[in-house]
């Protein structure tokens, strides 16, 4: 009796402290090859890198809602139409006979879209909005907007094919969402609701601008859950 | 919402009254149907099938009492039916009450979900979880107003539902669910939340009137009216005021005298206390239908 009860206190200890180092340790989210998602075969391999990247590694720095450009006035970022590509490109000599430009060119004259294939997709229960992450880091705290985009794109500008490599789960989006985000930044414009509510509580420029004001993202099921 | 911070911050999540001790701030959506002007005609029914991606089941499951339909019209006979005295089928003195989710402030479905699937927003709507939900019935059980409606069988995979070209027709904001899930009326909530993302990136609340519901929208003698109880000049807080029912209270002060109010506003099944956020406006005329 006393060995029964021996074993069943040693079990539920080990037990407990395995689930107390199993809540404590991260939880990681699996991912292929350098952390990267899984990578999505793309009709034309576009190199994201050389539209966006940096000057001094060969990028154009082209801002990403110059493409995405509904990202900042709707729920989706959007594809950008083939005649966008078109219209920068038909006035670049120096790439036109390479081998992607030139695919890019057949799909402009067989007058067809081109079939790019969805990387970053959320469930259908989700609904997530661009705009409303768009004012609130990029206009209304003036971050920059390749970081902004990075939260939940990651490091695009250095990708040639767009890769997943956030974990994009609820746990991950709220992990952001209960952070305490500071309303206004310096050289930020409130805007929305928090303009709405920066006429009653104005607070002093300078606490203003050293991000006294904070505000959580929404926590209510139905904001993201559809 | 961590368990730290519930612990740390309990007097601020408990409510000790669910309307009263913690105001709307800046929306709490509700709705009031005149049932005068209501005609019977079904035409919010079919609005909202088309609008929520309401699976049509067929004669057979509806016989089971399977129909999925969020927003029903219930019937009520002025004659007696049955075999009592009336007429097996009255041909006339049919009078119509539009019935959906109240919304209730306290609401019985809530409390009894196990794994919290169905909870309260802030702007005073009950959401349903459909990703969350594992079927348990709980809620639609506990419902008084059995408008919580399940899904026995997956429907878009089901014969007949959405025929192969009426795919096209189903609304994207809106989950198609599957087999397993609770679902009910939403009042709209996809609208909702467009209305309130625009509002807010220009800096304002949701005007009156910018938002309806596809019910109300459809309804050909506007019998149905939706809006922001908290703005006080929203017809929707007009037409409560007017009828003096309030939103916090289970017994309105109106009915406490003896002679029997001429206001028409009312409350199913107030004195439960679920404080649903309908009102409906009793019938005046004499039913001709």
């Amino acid at each position: 009796m006393h060995r029964f009860l021996r074993i069943t206190v040693l079990l539920t200890g080990l037990f407990a402290a395995f689930s107390i180092y199993a809540a404590e340790s991260q939880q990681s989210v699996p991912m292929t090859e350098d952390s990267l998602g899984p990578l999505v075969e793309q009709p034309i391999e576009f190199p994201h890198n050389r539209h966006a990247g940096d000057a001094d590694k060969g990028g154009m720095q082209i801002n990403c809602m110059y493409c995405h450009t509904y990202a900042r006035r709707s729920a989706v970022a959007g594809i950008p139409p083939l005649q966008k590509c078109i219209g920068c490109h038909q006035s670049i000599e120096s790439v036109r006979e390479t081998p992607r430009i030139k695919k890019l060119f057949e799909y402009w004259e067989a007058k067809k879209a081109v079939p790019w294939k969805k990387v970053h997709d959320l469930p259908d229960f989700v609904r997530f909005n661009h705009e409303r992450h768009i004012k609130r880091f990029i206009e209304q705290q003036n971050r920059p907007f390749q970081e902004v985009c990075g939260y939940c794109h990651g490091n695009v500008k250095e990708m040639t094919v767009a890769r997943r490599s956030k974990g994009l789960t609820m746990g991950w989006c709220a992990s952001c969402h209960q952070k305490d985000h500071t309303v206004v930044a310096e050289g930020g414009t409130p805007i929305g609701t928090q303009a709405y509510w920066y006429t009653f509580y104005k607070p002093e420029v300078e606490d203003a601008s050293a991000g006294v004001l904070k505000a959580k993202g929404p926590n209510d099921c139905w904001r993201c859950h559809k | 919402m961590s368990i730290s911070n519930l612990l740390e911050n309990w007097s601020k999540f408990r409510h000790t009254h669910p309307v009263d001790d913690k105001p709307h701030d800046p929306y709490k959506w509700a709705m009031s149907i005149d049932l005068d002007a209501c005609s019977g005609c079904n035409a919010c029914s079919v609005a909202c099938y088309a609008e929520n991606n309401l699976p049509v089941v067929g004669k057979e499951k509806y016989a089971h009492g399977q129909v999925m339909h969020w927003m029903r019209i219930e019937h009520y006979w002025d004659e007696d039916v049955g075999e009592e005295g009336g007429r097996e089928f009255p041909d006339q003195g049919a009078q119509f009450l539009p019935m959906m989710c109240q919304q209730c402030e306290a609401a019985p479905c809530e409390t009894v979900c196990p794994v919290g699937a169905t909870n309260h927003t802030e702007d005073g709507l009950n959401s349903q979880i459909y990703n969350r939900c594992i079927g348990s019935r709980y809620c639609s059980a506990n419902c008084p107003y059995k408008v919580r409606y399940f899904n026995w069988f997956n429907y878009p995979t089901t014969d007949n539902v959405w025929p192969a070209e009426m795919v096209q027709q189903l609304n994207p904001d809106v989950t198609v669910r599957g087999k397993g899930v609770m679902e009910k009326c939403t009042f709209c909530v996809q609208r909702l939340r467009a209305a309130e993302v625009t509002a807010k990136s220009e800096g304002r609340l949701v005007h009156d009137g910018e938002v309806q519901t596809a019910c109300q929208q459809a309804c050909p003698t506007s019998a149905i009216s939706f809006g922001n109880l908290v703005d006080q000049e929203s017809r929707v807080h007009r037409q409560w005021r007017a009828q003096q029912v309030e939103l916090d209270k289970d017994k309105q002060a109106k009915d406490d005298h003896e002679e029997p109010s001429e206001l028409r506003g009312y409350r199913i099944l107030e004195n439960m206390r679920p404080y649903p956020s309908v009102m409906y406006l009793e019938r005046v005329r004499e039913s001709a239908i």
